[in-house]
């Protein structure tokens, strides 16, 4: 990249520095171009670099891969003549350390949340004991949410030096995790029972609010 | 899926000359949301599929004299959209609402609906109506959540008709025609338990075509309720459709039917008797729900069908009196 810019700043790439958003001559920030601006210099052109930690030494690279961390908090409403779960709101914050894009980094929460709703509530493999074989090999009977069955999902992202400091922790699955025990532990929350099989649907509900093994 | 000869006549007689004795020989395509499927899953075989939705006669939604008569490619949406139908059988619009996907709003039929194939996955995955191997009955020894809790046949599928229950409460009368005439089958007789792999849940020859149905206006009030996990693109677990006359606020007769527990809609003669000449309240709809269930015989894991059942019951009445929670 400095090459791309250096003859806009007239300084060789050896003079160059980032700092603070922006591509500049070193100690010089009125000589500058902003992040912005200096990756406008390379048109259709990409930069692709490869990069690699050394676990042991992450510490003091700042990169991690461990150290996950979040909160899943859930509101549901029980039908208990149904048995039928309601999603009212899912919040998630999640301890991601370092965000470099936090418009990715919530996307991808609000679909680990989806996807942790279809886990406590929808989704299992229904394997046949005479046949071996799976029953629900479709979209038709293998449940998965659709747009109103999420109630309201709420992300925070908790961006401030101090988590920046942190370093890059994982983000991928484990926002997934938390969700599912959230929703059952706000379901046993709500029928005083606490329903043991996930995914908790109308005949897990109903057979753990009548005592009946399913 | 196998290879089949394609036919789009425009006249009824046409079809019905392209169809044959066997069910192998041909299938009725009207909307395709249930053949497709079948057929690239191998379940049927058809040598030719018959498109009827070219034939003019079968489209449509009309008063008539005896009551409204829809037609078999009336779509679900046209159903569903229908002031006639909402205006004397909000049952029916309710139960078009319960086909919970707009693409298979669109492009299903009414009639198609009513002849659709079961769901049961044991019979999805080829292994018949009464689903056995190697000499083991399938659903009893198997996963049964979604199976019958009514029935004494060896049948254990649910039938799988949105409109079924709601007719069959109204009393509808269903038109066939075959090249040898049309006869018209009440509702509540159209839908059969099969005893063998052979027959069919429906009263139906491989060389008829259900033409159209008609709904007397009765006066009734009339409603659907289904419980159902998902909004969309999902079944019902349970569902009751009622039709009950009135003197004021007592019932006078009611036709309480449920939907997807048994292999046909189920008439409960006892959960009409526990309101007739009564007022609905919550409790008498609940002591009707616990009435309409009280002979059920669930399968190893589908007890849970039996709750479910009775709050259908309890809020199709509810619904139907106009009686709130």
């Amino acid at each position: 990249l400095f090459e791309e810019v250096a003859p806009s700043l007239g300084a060789p790439t050896t003079e160059l520095e980032a700092v603070d958003g922006k591509i500049q001559v070193k100690g010089n920030p009125a000589k500058s171009l902003t992040w912005k601006a200096a990756c406008a210099k390379l048109g259709v052109k990409t930069i692709s670099e490869t990069g690699q930690n050394v676990p042991r030494e992450a510490p003091k690279e700042g990169l991690n891969t461990g150290g996950v961390g979040g909160v899943q908090i859930a509101d549901v409403s029980v039908d208990v003549e149904t048995g039928i779960v309601k999603m009212n709101r899912l919040v998630a914050v999640q301890d991601c350390g370092t965000v470099i894009n936090p418009k990715t980094a919530e996307s991808q929460i609000y679909g680990a949340c989806i996807m942790s709703i279809c886990g406590a509530l929808m989704e299992e493999r229904v394997m046949d004991a005479v046949t071996g074989r799976m029953l629900n090999n479709e979209m038709e009977f293998y449940k998965l949410a659709g747009i109103k069955d999420i109630g309201e999902i709420l992300v925070h992202l908790e961006i401030d030096e101090t988590n920046d400091k942190r370093g890059v922790i994982g983000l991928g699955e484990p926002p997934v995790i938390g969700g599912i025990a959230a929703i059952a532990n706000a379901v046993a929350n709500a029928i005083g029972v606490r329903v043991p099989y996930v995914p908790m649907t109308p005949m897990n509900v109903l057979n753990a609010l009548s005592g009946r093994m399913s | 899926m196998q290879p089949f000869e394609y036919a789009s006549p425009k006249t009824l007689k046409e079809a019905l000359a392209l169809l044959g004795g066997n069910w192998s020989d041909a299938a009725v395509l009207a909307g395709g949301t249930d053949l497709i499927s079948l057929m690239k899953e191998e379940v049927l075989s058809p040598r030719r599929v018959v498109n009827i939705k070219e034939i003019a006669e079968l489209k449509g939604i009309s008063k008539t004299a005896a009551g409204i008569r829809i037609g078999a490619l009336a779509t679900v949406d046209e159903v569903l959209s229908s002031p006639l139908v909402r205006a004397s059988f909000p049952s029916l619009t309710e139960a078009a609402r319960g086909v919970a996907s707009m693409q298979i709003r669109n492009m299903g039929t009414f009639g198609g609906d009513l002849c659709q194939r079961p769901r049961c996955w044991y019979f999805r995955a080829g292994f018949g109506l009464i689903a056995r191997h190697d000499g083991k009955d399938l659903v009893a020894e198997g996963d049964n959540r979604y199976h019958a809790i009514f029935g004494s046949g060896p049948a254990r599928f649910v039938s799988a008709s949105s409109f079924g229950p709601a007719l069959v409460a109204l009393g509808a009368k269903i038109r066939i025609a075959s090249p040898s005439g049309t006869r018209e089958v009440d509702a509540e007789k159209f839908f059969v338990s099969p005893a063998s792999n052979d027959e069919r849940e429906v009263d139906l020859k491989p060389n008829e075509i259900l033409t159209e149905v008609i709904i007397p206006t009765s006066g009734a009030k009339n409603a659907t309720y289904e419980v159902r996990q998902k909004d969309a693109l999902d079944w019902p677990l349970a569902t009751a459709s009622v039709a009950l006359m009135m003197k004021g606020s007592t019932v006078v007769s009611a036709r309480i039917v449920l939907g997807h527990v048994a292999p046909t809609p189920w008439v409960s003669p006892e959960a009409a008797r526990a309101v007739e000449g009564k007022v609905v309240t919550v409790e008498t709809a609940e002591a009707a729900g616990k009435a309409a269930v009280a002979a059920a015989r669930p399968l190893s894991m589908n007890a849970y069908k039996v709750q479910i059942a009775a709050a259908a019951v309890k809020r199709a009445l509810m619904a139907a009196a106009g009686v709130k929670a």
